[in-house]
């Protein structure tokens, strides 16, 4: 029997190569996001290794919150310890030093007079200090007093600077003119990062002014275990410090970034998890097909004396030959998508690591996951063909009995009306959990609309074949009868753009509707002309005194970031209670933003009260004159709240004067997002925008936007949001196309008498190559107008249940929708050209002859 | 009624001789050998023969003396070896495929045995299937001719699955004529028919030659069927052999006896062979 089954696949070449294609390319979506994963682990993990090469490192035993984002910390923020810690601790016996880390942002001005940046990655500074023996300075020296600095080789490179060059760094919020002194070599790829080395002076000038640092490293005599130096630490450094091994701290980082790479690893198992649900159902087609053509030949086998577990096991046998065909090449495939990836990575200036992971749980699993789902897909057709008497498929036609639809229309039907009820009460019931409620609508109506999809397939088609049927007389009529003949697969065929479809439906509703809500909130809340922003996320404080200082503004109110523990009533602060705040000039409210207020007054800021936001004041039961407790490194400190706002500009929860920002936050960790600027009387929009420009000029990162520039750039970032999404949905689309492509080889083999009688009385090869063109269009069309109105249904809720986090408009973006339709169109055209030149080609005596 | 029975030598036996309709259709020396050398089989082995234009012409042979490949070489469904093939005016095997299926699209009409209506199609929308793919408007007046001719007024809006086995047939006819074609060729197309379904439909065709006008070329096994004709040819090993005009049913089973009577059973051995070949067919 094996010989048997071996012999069928080389026999049906063609139509089990779209099967493997499948196979693969699910496969290789599994493969790839393992391999990215593992390769994006072992980069982190070689930048911990040698970045953090400390035997024990002593940090702040409380959690904390401090001042705005620092690019050099992963893990949980703790509060600092004094850099006088280090003195003591290097007086233990077995320490051969004690090192504070001092680092902070930076801007290195490259070799082309712009920022040294790449994507996502961060630019740090961070001092050099002469004893640390674990920094190798690969050329040139280490860098003395506050115009010298040091570049990671990686950094150097991308920079197009070399050791000796002049070049600008923004430090501590000032411009300085510095001489790259010397080269450090890291030993692993920095994954892009722009890392500058200072002397300590300079460092902890820019970044520890008040002598409290986050860590301090510690490097042990050599035979002296990490546990034993800890062990001889603790005991110095008293109640607001701990110590930990190197080990504890690179395990504790590892970890922290293993939990965001599985964000993004769950993300694109999503779309695997999609392509290999639509690669069975694919398989599940392609079996059929070939069970159903090769019935007599079973029944042959069964009557010279085959069990049916033998037909099965034949059958199956195909499956897994395909399943493990397709999942070898699957993988290698996924290792190609992967280097091409860090290839691109790599133009974008982020070095990974130099390898491409092929650990054997990955293959292992492509593999079993590639053979298991083709063995499944099989079993239904393998199972039909067994139990087919041979009596029943030694007659002429081979009656497939069709199940009926009821329990999926019932099924379906009860998820769909479940998904809408729970999307009705998000939106009507403003107490309940909108988000939570959207999720169980999404699954419902996703889950739903495909279980009902055959159901509704025949009015639906009606529908969009009418055109056709109209305007291709009588093609379109041929075509849409031929779909709806089996709604059953022409819904599961339609199912993977269904999926991509809904997926790019909700996506571009909730983007159109974001950026038009983000004009509205611009329009409504933005006073001042022109705003300042930072591509680093931090306007330099020399840049901010620099726009003040300029003749032509009027006011430069700065809008800082900061974050502290807030609380009420003396409760003991947690790391839950870290709370995002902005710090603004009392002043900025009325001349810069114009933020509605609910209850209270915005003047109170000027006597140091603060502001929160209605929705926190709902979530934590805040009112107009509460106490809240701010703890930060720097203390605790109390205010009281006087006013409740409604302001989505300021999406944060709390908004407090600048004076309180300024005792919560050193301000050396102060980090200004934005400086709104009005312009002095009688002084014209060009001219305080040449200004501007100018001041901003220096500090290479800043961009001067006005409200226009500042609205179409928010607009940009979601558009580059969706550009993602789309390249996702490639993805989906060509997995439709292979399966339209199959379904319809399978339904071209299946009518081939019908279609020879059509040739016969009189139609010609242009006319059926039409007919299975529209099938397969009208195919494409379903899928995608199922899809897309699930997405714009689901999407369409979320202005209402998010109207508070500033999503208020909703805007459906037709034009776009419609392009949907016009590019499921062409995938139909794209999909119907092999069925159908091959439906073309059959000679029309063969098909009449054929049975 | 005359019988002349031809011996096996090739000859060219005066078809058509005493009748003065002209002839719609005409094959000389048509050869159609499938294979080469040894294994070669002469499904024709040289035929010539006219088919008068307004007759009911009945094809009658032995399973596997090439009935089948005569009509399918007369209505350009397959190329002849050799030999050439007029059809209406116009030389069959001069054409390429797209002026075939124009021809087969305007001028000829199809019956098969089996599988003759497209099933998604009610048999209204079958009937005028060959106007629709031409393009051609219906001409009412014929399509009502026919429908009343068949008696499926009140089927019309049937589809396939929902007709019986002669209804279908009778739809097929009706398809095959509605076109008004120069010529219809029918093969087999009582062969799944009990003898009252059989009897309506060949009366039906017998009427369309007699009322409407029409030419229709048959292929049957069955005398009875062939009795129908104005005319019956007789096939074996690929050459015409002989011929009845006006024939009795009687008439033709004597003509078949003369000619080697054992192989009016032939139907017996064609579902046997179709059964054993298929059994190992896939593509
Ligand atoms: N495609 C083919 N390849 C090889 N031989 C063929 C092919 N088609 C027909 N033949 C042979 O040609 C001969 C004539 O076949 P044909 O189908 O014309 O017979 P027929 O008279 O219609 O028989 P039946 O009464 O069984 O339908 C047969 O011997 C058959 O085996
Ligand atoms: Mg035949």
């Amino acid at each position: 029997m094996g010989r048997v089954a071996l012999r069928g696949i080389r026999a049906h070449l063609v139509r089990f190569l779209l099967s493997v294609l499948a196979v693969t390319l699910g496969v290789a979506f599994v493969a790839g996001t393992f391999s990215l994963r593992t390769m994006l682990s072992s980069t982190f993990s070689g930048i911990i290794d040698s970045a953090m090469v400390g035997d024990a490192y002593v940090r702040g035993s409380e959690p904390a919150s401090t001042g705005g984002p620092n690019g050099t910390q992963v893990g949980e923020v703790r509060t600092t310890i004094s850099t006088d810690l280090a003195r003591a601790v290097d007086a233990v016996p077995g320490v051969r030093m004690a090192l504070p880390d001092i680092s902070g942002p930076i801007v290195l001005v490259g070799a082309d007079g712009t920022a040294v940046t790449s994507t996502q990655a961060p630019s740090f500074a961070t001092a050099l200090y002469p004893q640390d023996d674990t920094i190798r300075i690969s050329a040139g020296r280490a860098p003395h007093g506050p115009g010298e600095i040091a570049i990671e080789s990686a950094t150097l490179a991308a920079s197009g600077l070399r050791v000796g060059d002049r070049t600008t760094v923004v430090v501590g919020g000032a411009l300085r003119t510095v001489t790259v002194v010397g080269e450090v070599a890291m030993g692993a790829p920095m994954a892009g990062a722009t890392i500058t080395f200072v002397d300590v002076a300079t460092a902890t000038a820019a970044y520890a002014p008040d002598g409290q640092v986050p860590t301090i490293t510690v490097l042990g005599e050599p035979g002296i275990s990490e546990r034993t130096l800890v062990d001889r630490i603790s005991p110095v450094v008293g109640a607001t410090a701990e110590v930990v091994t190197g080990d504890t701290m690179r395990a504790e980082s590892r970890a922290s970034i293993e939990t965001m790479l599985g964000f993004v690893t769950t993300f694109l198992m999503i779309f695997a998890a999609i392509s290999l649900f639509v690669g069975a159902f694919i398989i599940a087609n392609t079996f059929t097909m070939s069970v159903r053509q090769r019935m007599r030949e079973f029944a042959l086998l069964r009557a010279v004396g085959a069990s049916p577990v033998q037909v099965f096991a034949s059958i199956l046998t195909q499956a897994a030959v395909v399943g493990l065909l397709g999942s070898a090449l699957g993988i290698g495939a996924g290792l190609g998508l992967v280097s091409m990836l860090r290839v691109l990575f790599e133009r974008m200036g982020m070095d990974l690591s130099g390898s491409i992971p092929l650990d054997p749980s990955t293959v292992v699993i492509s593999l079993v996951v590639g053979t298991v789902v083709s063995i499944a897909a099989a079993a239904i057709p393998a199972r039909r063909a067994a139990l087919t008497p041979p009596v029943e498929a030694m007659r002429d036609d081979v009656v497939v009995h069709e199940r009926s639809l009821r329990v999926r229309a019932l099924l379906g039907g009860v998820l769909v009306v479940g998904g809408l009820a729970s999307l009705a009460v998000a939106v009507t019931d403003a107490a309940a959990d909108g988000s939570a409620l959207i999720g169980v609508a999404a699954i419902g109506l996703v889950v739903g609309m495909l279980l009902l999809a055959p159901v509704i397939a025949r009015s639906v088609l009606g529908v969009l074949a009418a055109v056709f049927v109209a305007a291709v007389k009588p093609l379109g009529r041929l075509a849409r009868g031929n779909v709806t003949r089996n709604p059953r697969r022409t819904a599961s065929t339609a199912g993977a753009l269904m999926i991509g479809m809904a997926l790019v439906g909700a996506a571009s509703t909730l983007a159109a509707s974001t950026q038009a809500s983000t004009r509205t909130v611009v329009a409504n809340e933005m006073r001042a002309d022109f705003l300042i922003q930072s591509a680093t996320g931090a306007v330099p404080s020399g840049a901010v005194a620099a726009i003040d200082g300029l003749a032509s503004v009027s006011h430069a109110d700065a809008l800082s970031y900061a974050s502290a523990l807030v609380t009420t009533g003396g409760a003991t602060p947690t790391s839950a209670d870290s709370t995002t705040l902005v710090g603004a000039p009392a002043a900025a409210f009325g001349r810069s933003l114009e933020v509605s207020t609910v209850a209270g007054s915005l003047d109170s800021l000027r006597s140091g009260d603060v502001a929160v936001q209605k929705t926190a004041a709902k979530d934590h039961g805040w009112t107009v004159g509460d106490v809240l407790t701010f703890t930060t490194d720097t203390g605790v400190t109390t205010a009281t709240v006087g006013a409740v706002i409604d302001s989505k500009a300021l999406g944060v929860p709390v908004v407090v004067p600048d004076s309180l920002a300024a005792r919560l936050v050193p301000t050396s960790k102060q980090q200004v997002d934005t400086v709104f600027v009005t312009p002095a009387p009688g002084v014209t929009a060009e001219q305080l925008r040449a200004d501007l420009v100018g001041a901003a000029k220096p500090y290479v990162v800043l961009s001067v936007l006005d409200q226009k520039d500042f609205a179409s750039q928010l607009a940009d970032q979601v558009n580059q949001v969706l550009v993602i999404l789309y390249a996702l949905l490639g993805l989906s689309v060509v997995i439709a196309i292979l399966g339209i492509v199959n379904t319809l080889a399978l339904s071209v083999i299946e009518r081939t008498r019908e279609i020879g009688l059509m040739r016969a009385v009189g139609l010609g090869r242009l006319q059926l190559a039409g007919i299975i063109t529209i099938e397969s269009v009208l195919t494409a069309l379903f899928g995608t107008a199922v899809g897309v109105t699930i997405g714009v249904v689901l999407a369409s809720a979320l202005p209402t249940v998010l109207a508070d986090t500033g999503l208020t408009t909703l805007v459906i973006p037709w034009t776009q929708l419609a392009w949907m339709l016009v590019l499921a169109a062409a995938v139909g055209v794209l999909a119907a050209l092999w069925p159908a030149s091959r439906a073309a080609r059959l000679p029309v005596l063969d098909a009449v002859a054929y049975d | 009624m005359s019988i002349r029975t031809s011996d096996r030598t090739p000859t060219t036996p005066d078809v058509g001789e005493g009748r003065t309709g002209p002839a719609v259709a005409t094959a000389r020396g048509l050869v159609k050998t499938y294979g080469a050398g040894d294994t070669a089989v002469h499904a024709l082995a040289g035929i010539d023969v006219d088919f008068t234009r307004g007759e009911l012409t009945a094809i009658m042979g032995p399973s596997g003396s090439g009935k089948s490949t005569l009509m399918h070489c007369m209505a350009g469904l397959d190329t002849p070896t050799s030999g050439s093939v007029v059809v209406d005016g116009e030389d069959v095997g001069r054409m390429n495929q797209r002026q075939l299926t124009r021809l087969r699209r305007t001028r000829l009409g199809f019956i098969f045995q089996a599988f003759n209506l497209v099933p998604t199609l009610t048999a209204a929308e079958n009937i005028t299937l060959p106007l629709d793919i031409a393009r051609r408007p219906v001409d009412r007046a014929q399509f009502d001719a026919v429908v009343d001719a068949v008696g499926l007024r009140d089927r019309l809006n049937h589809r396939p699955s929902e007709l019986s086995g002669g209804q279908q047939q009778r739809v097929a006819c009706a398809r095959a004529l509605v076109s008004q074609p120069a010529v219809v060729f029918a093969d087999e197309p009582t062969g799944n028919l009990d003898s009252r379904s059989a009897r309506e439909v060949l009366g039906f065709l017998r009427r369309s030659v007699d009322e409407l006008g029409q030419t229709v070329v048959m292929v049957t096994h069955d005398p009875t069927a062939a009795s129908y004709a104005h005319r019956v040819l007789f096939l074996a090993d690929g050459r015409l052999v002989g011929e009845i005009t006006d024939p009795t049913p009687d008439a033709v089973l004597g003509a078949l006896r003369s000619l080697g009577a054992d192989d009016v059973r032939g139907d017996h051995h064609v579902e046997v062979r179709t059964a054993a070949v298929t059994a190992g067919t896939d593509l």
